[in-house]
């Protein structure tokens, strides 16, 4: 039974591994409302394109169930998959079709496609509609890749690493269109980005992977109100912090970084518990990518 | 959506098709130019002589023709959906994904059809108008396997392209050469006429194999 509740993306323990070797992640479990923007983040192998290869159906996991508007994503129907906008790591597109035929094409798979989003885009890139996707840069493939995703007018959006190869003011019109998209029309996202700086300015929720599990996965307006970055000055000689809830302490000569949930109180109890001296105790203002850095490290 | 999808079809493939279809008719006009030729110098009786008593066709150099071209067609079709593995672009279109797939293929053999019946029927009306038709036949069921070996090179071709683990792709390749090979393994013309129909049943259950590739791309065995 689908109702108004039923999540958009449901992921119940989730195991996947590399081959028959190393385990990617294990039980993992997530979901995702409708009308969330949702960002992935993690580093390199940590199973982000894995999890939407599973999700849309081009992995088999080792264990789990995954669920797309409630339906499992084994039993997947074309009408299911008419309400899915995809978005293939590096703007992958029929690139032995021209920008014409390439809309022509879409244009009689989706019932609400929106002839002219795709080429309202399409006029800002100044290319002929008869010049074929192959002979355009990176950049330009991009938004055309953009402009059938918001032509096809889907209630999710499936975005893999969508920055990948993009220059800043690329990046940008691509961030801004799908920002305005998805918040005008209520829409779904599910995207992952190597560069988190882009995720800031679109994202509402974020799950951050480390390799194996889950670390967090809330607003990032909370992931940024309750999180914090303490840096102090200290002896070469005194210990790092060791303490769970303070993560990942880092040393660059005098000066520490530490990240943690909790108050400033609590980490300094923490040091004096530790007998480590310190001055020049403070807050640091983080945004998006330090909470992101500081929750996984920098190794 | 069929017309949609066989559109997608057309552009990937229409270049190698024209090009086959050229190089088909050029040798075709070839073996006809020879055979005019001989006519010319010593007369037809002299033609029928050979073709009965030395078993020639005269048309040995259309042999692997087909085959090139059932290759050709595969590569230029398949390729592009695996490059970059844009094969995924396709199974998430909103229609059934073995239909879908069955469209590609069915419509690579279609353009393989073409060609062949195009070739076949070249070599028939010339030959229907200086050789009796028992002799016409004669070349003609000759030539029927090599165009049954160019569907058999098609899918198997298709089924290593699509198939995403190397190992596999070398089982499909060494079955693919295996199968190919016995199409070609007797010279002697008419050879393969008892089994026609088994080799065309083979052709239809072999088509089987491209679907297994699809398979396990959807598992993600890459």
């Amino acid at each position: 039974m689908i109702n108004d509740t039923t999540p958009v993306i449901s992921v119940k323990h989730l195991t996947q591994r590399y081959g028959s070797g190393r385990i990617i992640y294990s039980d993992l479990n997530f979901e995702i409302p409708k009308g969330s923007i949702l960002g992935l983040l993690g580093k390199n192998g940590t199973g982000k394109t894995t999890t939407i290869n599973i999700l849309m159906g081009y992995l088999k996991p080792v264990e789990g169930e995954c669920r797309i508007f409630g339906e499992k994503i084994t039993e997947m129907t074309p009408a299911t998959r008419a309400r899915i906008a995809l978005l293939i790591e590096g703007h992958v597109q029929y690139s032995f079709m021209t920008i014409s035929q390439i809309e022509k094409f879409y244009s009689r798979f989706y019932p609400r496609w929106n002839r002219e989003a795709y080429y309202e885009l399409m006029k800002k890139l100044h290319v002929s509609p008869n010049q074929k996707i192959s002979t355009m840069s990176c950049g330009q493939r991009s938004q055309v890749a953009l402009g059938l995703i918001l032509a096809q007018n889907a209630d999710l959006l499936v975005l893999d690493d969508f920055s990948l190869g993009l220059d800043p003011g690329y990046r940008r019109l691509f961030v801004d269109y799908l920002h305005d998209f998805a918040k005008s029309e209520d829409k779904t996202v599910f995207m992952t980005s190597h560069i988190i700086q882009d995720l800031e300015r679109l994202i509402d929720d974020c799950i951050i992977l480390d390799y194996g599990k889950i670390l967090t996965h809330t607003s990032v307006d909370r992931l940024l109100s309750e999180f914090s970055k303490f840096r102090f000055t200290t002896t070469d000689a005194s210990p790092l912090p060791d303490d769970e809830n303070l993560i990942n302490p880092y040393r660059i000569k005098n000066e520490v970084e530490v990240y943690t949930f909790k108050s400033p109180e609590y980490v300094k109890q923490a040091l004096d518990r530790q007998g480590i001296v310190y001055s020049s105790f403070r807050k640091q203002e983080m945004n998006l990518e330090d909470a992101f850095i500081g929750l996984t490290g920098k190794y | 959506m069929i017309k949609a999808l066989l559109f997608k079809e057309w552009l990937k493939t229409r270049q190698v098709f024209f090009i086959s279809l050229v190089v088909t008719a050029a040798v075709s006009a070839y073996v006809i130019l020879m055979m005019a030729r001989l006519i010319q110098l010593k007369g037809v009786d002299h033609l029928w002589l050979i073709m009965i008593l030395k078993d020639n066709s005269f048309v040995d150099t259309l042999k692997y023709i087909p085959t090139l071209v059932g290759i050709a067609v595969a590569v230029a079709q398949m390729v592009p959906e695996m490059a970059q593995k844009r094969l995924k672009l396709t199974l998430h279109l909103p229609y059934p994904q073995f239909t879908m797939v069955g469209i590609m293929l069915a419509t690579g053999m279609v353009e393989l059809l073409v060609i062949y019946l195009l070739q076949l029927a070249a070599i028939g009306i010339y030959d229907s108008t200086i050789l009796p038709s028992e002799l016409t036949w004669r070349v003609l069921l000759t030539m029927i396997p090599w165009c049954l070996a160019g569907f058999s090179a098609y899918i198997f071709t298709a089924s290593i392209c699509l198939e995403g683990t190397w190992k596999r792709r070398i089982i499909l390749a060494l079955l693919g050469i295996a199968v190919l090979f016995t199409y070609f393994a007797q010279p002697a013309l008419e050879a393969y006429n008892s089994i026609l129909l088994l080799i065309v049943i083979f052709i239809c259950l072999s088509v089987i194999l491209p679907f297994g590739s699809i398979i396990r791309f959807k598992e993600g065995r890459q």
